[in-house]
């Protein structure tokens, strides 16, 4: 509390104070009493006063930093009327009646984004499973009629089926929730549907695929890590170079097991590559591939996170390596086994 | 294991139709659910070897189809659907299902699903060797053997000539082959398939095959 405000707010109380002093003093000197019992009575009249004052600042002070301490700790301040005293003072009472109706709107508030939000992303969940029934069928048509077009069908269905699958992370990476089952994997089980659910598109651009040494289990969820697989698949694809080569291989180190995705392609600038997992981000290679969105590695990123999973790239010249690095929890298979 | 009887549970029709193209293609004999309201009956007069079930459906959903056809059969049923949320895997797994297939699926994927399953399930032996014109190919030892002859074959020279004994007497296009091998997680391409084939017709000289694959120009090869 600002002590030169607060003597300004008892401004008016000490002009009538001096009034009333002033007052008194003229009356008793008409009175014929000497300038000395006047001189006494103001003296304690202002020692009174000021006590008075000085106490009433402290305790005033002390009160308020109190609260202003409690709301400061406080992660949600809008909650301050649940922790705080009710005071008993007329003018606090009709404050805390105020932050209280606050606190009230503002649940309401947080409640129907909730809400809605809740239903957006059931409602994304349920849009995407509606979607993937034509997917399914004109998979199934393009594949029973296999022909150079429906080859190229297929790499587009591939592309669209990839979309979608961005949209349902997308929405479930935002929810707090888990969403995720963690259970011992193969490695190589998760890499090569990710290679199949590309495979279309991986022929197309006659990409040169190896896949060595990638028999390690691993404690995750595998619709995610596919996921994740895909996305890096598909940027593998977008930022090639003539003759595209890719690599996946797994070294294990000490207690972790890197499974690393290595390309030819046309790399990432030094400059760049601190920020590449920023959302919307898409540096020079951005403004050379047009479409460049910036979200999916960005994704990659929140979800592996989320999972436990380090996700790191390396770029020198061309060609990029990404690595994720998964931890073998002695606790987990201990539980486990 | 052919002519294995195969049920489809699955509401949309364009789906079921493809599906049932795809399956009685690849050799089984099929039959689609027609009343969602009566699955169990249909199920028990056709009396499957293995049914493909949508979790989704009008009425009743697949996992309570799924379970009331556990009181009764132990057929292998693999749940085909298109939600990939882990208590849909789940659930599908303690009631009892034996796999489960999110959409859009792999056709390869799945085909080799329901051989696994029925393979699993009643105990048919993979075929071991397959012959073609006096040519025997070992599957189990990795071999071709013609008059007392054998030649060793690499993983990836095994499933080209797999795949061109399967198809014996059909011309096999080169991109049904690489697709062929990729299914089977061997990624190779255009030119490797071609070092391939000169590597497979080097052994079959050695044992005195020549000419036993036949180049059908800008078509592919034939046995």
């Amino acid at each position: 509390m600002n002590g030169n405000l607060f003597l300004k707010n008892q401004l008016p109380s000490l002009l009538i104070n001096f009034a009333g002093m002033l007052a008194l003093v003229l009356f008793l000197t008409a009175n014929g009493n000497p300038i000395s019992v006047s001189l006494l009575i103001a003296i304690v009249w202002i020692v009174v006063m000021s006590l008075y004052g000085v106490i009433r600042f402290l305790t005033q002070k002390r009160h308020l930093c109190k609260l202003l301490d409690m709301a400061e700790q406080l992660e949600e301040k809008y909650l301050l009327p649940e922790i705080m005293e009710i005071p008993e003072k007329a003018d606090e009472v009709v404050y805390y009646h105020i932050l209280k109706m606050a606190e009230k709107s503002m649940l309401e508030k947080i409640g129907r984004i909730q809400r809605e939000r809740k239903e957006y992303k059931e409602y994304i969940e349920q849009w995407i499973h509606e979607v993937k029934t034509p997917i399914t069928a004109m998979k199934l048509l393009c594949e029973n009629n296999g022909s150079p077009f429906t080859r190229e069908m297929l790499a587009e269905l591939e592309t669209l089926n990839r979309f979608t699958e961005q949209t349902l992370y997308y929405a479930r990476s935002e929810h707090t929730e888990k969403d995720y089952l963690i259970r011992e994997i193969g490695l190589s089980d998760v890499v090569h549907s990710a290679i199949a659910d590309n495979k279309y598109l991986l022929r197309q651009n006659n990409v040169v695929i190896t896949a060595e040494n990638i028999d390690n289990n691993v404690y995750t969820d595998d619709k995610w890590v596919r996921f994740i697989l895909n996305q890096l698949i598909s940027n593998a694809i977008k930022y090639r170079t003539q003759k595209p080569i890719l690599r996946f291989f797994t070294v294990k180190e000490n207690d972790r097991i890197l499974l690393s995705i290595e390309d030819n392609g046309m790399g990432i600038a030094g400059s760049d590559l601190p920020r590449i997992f920023e959302k919307g981000f898409t540096g020079q290679n951005g403004r050379i591939i047009q479409s460049s969105t910036g979200i999916g590695l960005y994704l990659c990123k929140r979800l592996c996170d989320k999972l436990g999973i380090g996700l790191a790239a390396c770029s020198e010249g061309n060609g990029t390596t990404i690595t994720l690095s998964f931890y073998i929890n002695d606790f987990v298979t201990g539980v486990q086994g | 294991m052919n002519h294995s009887r195969i049920m489809i549970v699955e509401d949309d029709t364009t789906i079921q139709a493809q599906l049932q193209a795809l399956l009685a293609g690849n050799g089984y004999e099929i039959a689609v659910a027609t009343d969602f309201s009566r699955v169990i009956e249909q199920v028990r007069s056709f009396s499957p070897h293995l049914l493909l079930l949508d979790i989704k459906l009008p009425g009743n959903s697949g996992f309570d189809i799924c379970s009331q056809i556990r009181a009764f059969s132990d057929m292998p049923i693999i749940f085909v659907t298109s939600s990939n949320t882990d208590m849909d895997e789940l659930e599908s797994i303690m009631l009892g299902g034996d796999a489960f297939i999110t959409k859009p699926y792999n056709t390869a994927i799945l085909l080799a699903k329901i051989a696994a399953l029925l393979r699993r399930a009643y105990n048919l032996g993979q075929a071991e060797v397959l012959t073609w014109n006096g040519v025997t190919l070992h599957l189990e030892s990795s071999a071709i053997e013609y008059n007392g002859q054998r030649a060793e074959l690499t993983k990836n020279e095994l499933k080209i000539l797999y795949y061109l004994f399967k198809n014996a007497g059909k011309i096999c296009a080169r991109n049904a082959i690489v697709d062929f091998l990729w299914d089977n997680q061997l990624y190779i391409d255009d030119n490797a398939l071609s070092v391939n084939m000169t590597r497979i017709r080097g052994k079959l000289d050695g044992i005195g095959l020549t000419d036993f694959i036949k180049t059908k120009h800008r078509q592919g090869y034939t046995l």
